[in-house]
């Protein structure tokens, strides 16, 4: 065992560095919808253009094809250099492509997955409804087959970035009668197409970062199923293998320099002389190394057996809840001053709102514990 | 990078694993042979850090886990510890503040004082058992003066072999809990079964996994000389006290009634937690 790099990848680090040293952006993202959209664009070309997107891509796809220790590195590197989130382009990138890149026609491929890449196509996620949140097999928009037409009726919630998205990964229910798992498709959606209503939902934060999207007598032709029709659990699951392994790195970057943030302003304000703050501090920062640790774990892991097990259930739960609870300290660093927030503000409270999500969405912590329950000790199941 | 184990170390993770099973079950933990000391010192473990065995603190951090899973004799961490650092080849007990633990057979413990390993002689002949039903304490009044060990690394050493037995008691308590909640039915149903019960033992699995994982990042970096090596074994050191003594107790509630009583094994391994807090502890400065 080892936590050493070897001498090229420390070179791939230095070129990561000096790359986004020079490249990115002094200002912080927007918070309004249409100048955050445009930022992302520029963001996610600039990036494009270097020659950095995409990079869990093969490279037959325009992607860097980066092995995973080099997407470790590129990942700290761009925490550290506090980069840009991708914002927009997360559907896409992260999901939607490696969908299609996993499942999709060589044509489908050719048109979608530059236009991904080059952030010419944004691309929202259909999954959720208003009835199948966690129990997501319990879909019920549906997709009759008409001819060569899907013609879609229904409703899908939490969906973000709808209101900008060109194109939907949309999973619904094209078998009638079928239930659960079963009868379900992955299809493109063209969020332009009519029959389709898109309404902005605001979270507790101020930000509409997700909408809800009706489906009124939408026609989608049926060449744009991916994967074959009733293969939709399928397809929609190996979108979400695809990014486990690396996906917390970022997360984790950001969560020890908040940390080192939070202890600076505690020593500045006095307030560590507060047993119980400095302890709580000493505790986030011994948990935020940890979480490193169990990543980097996990990845020479998945190195090896070639594969993500059920412990990255571990590591979303615990740096899922590690980073509430690091936004909870912020906000009481603030004392009082909390009181002061407003929407659009762009501080510790905007943070602690947002951060909710982060146990809820993708599966919450509840679900994440079943699955550790029952996949990783081999538990009886629950339901 | 690399934080898993190699072929050559599961290998002798599973030797000790198969020797410890035979000769040192965790439900025989409060009436250890008299002759398990010299079986440990035939296998090895008490000189593995010997520098001329040639084996890295990762191996080491390992193996005291899977010693810990067992509740091992504790003086196996301060004997591993002198060995490497003075060359002494006895037994040597663990000294804390105010106790002296696993005395039998010798009159000389390792500590840390004011954060620097040191040692000390006691006389041993009050021995008597405490909390931790599998070990032997003497109670000091005073604690003699120590001989500070001239290197710093020996206190992070020891820091570092005492997380890997509380890493190791914790997966034990964690274990323990869902092998019950499998087998134990209520309402017609193995209680592991219910999502009350099956989030406490999740929870366990996570807290375990935590405390393994900076155990060896900790390993690792003691290894590599990292400049934040005291941080990192502080680290871990706090994360396997937590895991030890919340999955120690939460174990208990998973066992109900059973739990609770002096027959059954769950409170061994909570009990032995709570010994293991006292050595080699973590201050709040350590992690700031």
């Amino acid at each position: 065992m080892d936590i050493g790099f070897s001498a090229e990848e420390q070179r791939f680090r230095e070129e990561c560095r000096d790359w986004l040293h020079s490249n990115v952006p002094d200002e912080r993202r927007p918070l309004d919808a249409a100048d955050a959209l445009e930022f992302d664009k520029a963001w996610q070309r600039r990036l494009f253009d270097a020659g950095w997107a995409g990079i869990n891509w093969p490279a037959e796809y325009g992607g860097r094809g980066f092995s995973i220790v080099q997407q470790v590195i590129w990942l700290e590197e761009y925490a550290k250099a506090k980069a840009p989130w991708i914002g927009a382009n997360f559907v896409g990138v992260n999901h939607g492509g490696p969908t299609l890149i996993a499942n999709a026609t060589d044509e489908q491929k050719a048109f979608h997955l530059p236009r991904i890449l080059k952030a010419e196509a944004i691309w929202c996620q259909g999954f959720s409804e208003p009835g199948a949140g966690s129990d997501l097999a319990g879909i019920k928009t549906r997709g009759r087959v008409e001819g060569n037409e899907l013609v879609v009726n229904g409703s899908k919630i939490w969906t973000s970035f709808a209101h900008v998205a060109d194109y939907q990964e949309l999973v619904l229910r094209t078998e009638e009668g079928s239930e659960r798992h079963s009868g379900l498709s992955w299809v493109i959606c063209d969020m332009h197409a009519p029959g389709i209503t898109v309404r902005p939902i605001r979270k507790m934060s101020g930000m509409t970062e997700f909408c809800e999207v009706f489906y009124d007598d939408v026609r989608i032709p049926i060449e744009n199923v991916v994967g074959g029709l009733g293969n939709g659990w399928t397809v929609a699951m190996s979108t979400l293998s695809f990014e486990r392994g690396t996906g917390f790195i970022a997360d984790q970057v950001k969560q020890a320099q908040e940390v080192e943030d939070l202890i600076e302003t505690a020593t500045g304000n006095g307030m560590i002389g507060d047993n119980r703050i400095a302890e709580e501090l000493a505790q986030l920062r011994a948990e935020v190394a940890a979480a490193r640790a169990m990543t980097y774990r996990n990845i020479s892991e998945v190195e090896k057996r070639g594969q993500p097990g059920p412990e990255a259930s571990v590591i979303r739960v615990f740096t899922s809840e590690l980073g509430r609870r690091i936004e909870t300290m912020g906000v009481r660093l603030m004392g009082e001053e909390m009181l002061d927030f407003r929407y659009g503000d762009d501080d510790q409270v905007q943070d602690y709102l947002r951060g909710f999500a982060s146990t809820i969405a993708g599966g919450s912590s509840q679900i994440q514990r079943n699955i550790i329950g029952e996949r990783m000790l081999g538990l009886p199941r629950s339901r | 990078m690399d934080l898993t184990p190699n072929d050559e170390q599961e290998a002798l993770r599973f030797a000790t694993i198969a020797w410890l099973e035979g000769n040192m079950p965790l439900a025989e933990a409060r009436n250890r042979a008299p002759t398990l000391w010299s079986g440990m010192k035939e296998m090895g473990w008490l000189e593995m850090t010997r520098p001329e065995m040639g084996l890295d603190h990762a191996t080491e951090a390992l193996i005291f886990a899977e010693l810990g899973r067992f509740l091992a004799p504790v003086a196996a961490l301060s004997t591993a510890v002198a060995a490497r650092w003075t060359g002494l080849l006895d037994k040597v007990a663990v000294a804390l503040r105010g106790h002296v633990l696993d005395t039998v057979g010798t009159t000389s413990a390792l500590g840390l004082f004011d954060g620097k390993a040191g040692l000390i002689e006691f006389a041993a002949e009050s021995a008597t058992h405490g909390l931790d039903l599998s070990t032997l304490q003497v109670r000091l009044d005073e604690m003699p003066s120590p001989s500070l060990i001239d290197e710093p690394l020996a206190a992070l050493h020891f820091r570092l072999l005492a997380a890997a037995y509380g890493v190791g008691c914790a997966e034990a308590a964690g274990d323990m809990a869902t092998e019950y909640a499998k087998v134990r039915e209520q309402f017609g149903k193995p209680i592991g079964s219910f999502q009350a019960i099956k989030h406490i033992c999740a929870d366990m699995a996570v807290r375990s996994q935590v405390a393994r994982s900076q155990l060896y990042y900790a390993a690792c970096a003691l290894d590599a000389g990292d400049a934040d090596t005291a941080f990192y074994v502080a680290a871990a050191k706090r994360l396997a006290d937590q895991a030890a003594l919340e999955n120690g107790r939460a174990n208990i509630q998973v066992h109900g009634g059973i739990g609770m009583t002096d027959e059954a094994q769950p409170h061994l391994p909570l009990k032995r937690a709570h010994l293991l807090q006292f050595v080699a502890p973590v201050e709040t400065a350590d992690l700031l």
